[in-house]
């Protein structure tokens, strides 16, 4: 179980975070929306630390840190407990799709080389990237390094992996291929918390859905009911703009 | 014009025992201003107080003075400090017990280190900060993080810069001359001096330094194919 607890973030006199508390059940699938500007980001990064929050609590089942003066071990401690997936999917660049997924095992949870071997290339298998074990992140497309950064968060057994807008840097065409993945694993039981903009998606793998906005959590509950029945007006608002019934009409 | 082609063979010959001369200067002064590099592009890349005020300094005022003045300034300043530490401390060891190649190694070394500081600290830069957060997020630590996702990547970067100083610093190496140093130049001036025939025998050595660049661009060029298997490059 994860748990944010009064989670706070400024850049410089701005205030991104204005006290978030939020609740994540093992196995649960949270998809956090809301406009551009709203901190939903900033919040996702808080939670590994690539943002430090100026204040707060991270607690995953036991473990807890304490956000205004965290220690570096707990800081490590935390970011091997998650895993994190990109928009940009940042793969290593230098380093094959076998070798992305392989470099946490061995250097990070210390697996001997073969282990790691076999484990890897049973996750790019999963994600339909069997027959690309080695080639190098610039000769493979969007969704398939998006695919491979799935596989590398995956290798790491994380109590949570966090999606950055995973979709939002791909081509229209690619965005099935990664879903289908995500939906994928979310039916395994693994806990997820999806920064995103594809609504249907939302509505169809989360069973948590968190809209934010101004750095604070407006409305949270089941999708049925963030969706369909939405109490606060900015909610309302919200989905009325990104999701009319017929988009355009010129 | 004619030119004495069996001399200048002759000068070719009588040049290659000072080839090590020149080969130890450029790879003493170009390895110890990596590891100054290094330091300086680090602590400036991660404004490490003070350190990184004294790396810029250091910096701005070597690139912004001759090579052979570093190497003129090392060579009188230095023991004069050496001189009155001894008095002071009464150690048996002075300035006269440094070889005149060790005041190369050292202005040298300092030269490169300014050089190569802004070289390293491109190549870090040109690494994607996405790249060093990715690392973190699989649960590396900053150590780590540099030094198998990081370093290799900025190497990369790097890599054609790297070769250019080094050969700049193997042909500044010829400057070694002005503190008695017998390296390729000045062993040309000498083989040259029993019958004035400077052009043939500067001819060769111009010829050992082509060949020495000439090894180093290979070498570049081999390096770089590696890594071309990853970087498609920038605009090309």
């Amino acid at each position: 179980m994860i748990k944010l607890k009064q989670i706070t973030k400024s850049f410089g006199r701005q205030q991104v975070l204005k006290g978030i508390d939020l609740t994540v059940e093992k196995g649960e699938v949270v998809a956090i929306l809301g406009p551009s500007g709203s901190g939903k980001t900033t919040l996702l990064r808080c939670i590994n630390y690539l943002e430090k929050p100026s204040d707060g609590e991270i607690s995953i089942d036991e473990f807890t840190v304490h956000c205004r003066k965290p220690n570096k071990k707990d800081i490590h401690t935390l970011r091997q407990k998650t895993a994190m997936v990109f928009q940009n999917y940042n793969l290593f660049r230098h380093k094959t799709a076998l070798e992305n997924v392989m470099e946490g095992l061995v250097i990070v949870k210390k697996l001997p080389k073969e282990e790691a071997r076999n484990k890897s290339i049973e996750l790019l298998e999963k994600v339909g990237l069997g027959n690309k074990l080695d080639s190098y992140p610039s000769q493979l497309s969007g969704g398939q390094q998006q695919r491979v950064g799935i596989a590398r968060a995956l290798a790491l057994n994380p109590e949570v992996i966090l999606f950055d807008e995973p979709t939002s840097a791909l081509d229209p065409e690619l965005v099935g291929e990664v879903l289908a993945v995500i939906r994928k694993i979310a039916k395994e039981g693994i806990t997820m918390i999806i920064v995103t903009h594809e609504m249907g998606f939302a509505q169809d793998v989360a069973n948590h859905v968190v809209f934010m906005d101004e750095g604070a959590i407006v409305e949270e509950g089941p999708p049925k009911v963030i969706f369909q029945s939405p109490k606060e007006e900015r909610t309302k608002q919200f989905l009325a703009r990104i999701t009319p019934e017929s988009a355009y009409s010129i | 014009m004619t030119v004495d082609l069996s001399f200048l063979w002759t000068a070719f010959v009588q040049l290659l025992p000072a080839i090590p001369n020149t080969l130890y200067i450029t790879a003493v002064s170009v390895t110890c201003g990596f590891i100054i590099g290094t330091i300086v592009a680090l602590s400036r890349i991660y404004k490490v107080p003070v350190l990184s005020q004294l790396g810029t300094s250091y910096v701005t005022f070597i690139r912004g003075t001759p090579m052979l003045t570093h190497l003129l300034l090392i060579y009188f300043g230095l023991p004069l400090i050496v001189d009155d530490l001894a008095a002071k401390f009464g150690w048996s060891f002075n300035s006269v017990s440094i070889p005149m190649i060790g005041f190369a190694y050292i202005s040298f070394s300092i030269t490169a280190g300014a050089y190569l500081a802004e070289v390293i600290r491109s190549g870090m830069l040109a690494v994607n900060r996405g790249q060093l957060e990715a690392a973190h997020s699989i649960g590396m630590t900053t150590i780590q993080a540099l030094r198998r996702i990081v370093v290799p990547q900025a190497f990369a970067a790097a890599l054609p810069n790297l070769s250019n100083s080094l050969i700049g610093m193997l042909h500044g190496s010829t400057l070694a001359f002005t503190v008695s140093v017998v390296e390729i130049n000045a062993q040309a001036e000498i083989v040259a001096s029993t019958n004035w025939k400077y052009f043939e025998a500067y001819l060769a050595a111009a010829i050992i330094f082509w060949g020495i660049t000439i090894l180093i661009e290979k070498a570049t060029a081999l390096l770089e194919k590696r890594i071309n298997v990853y970087n498609r490059g920038g605009v090309a």
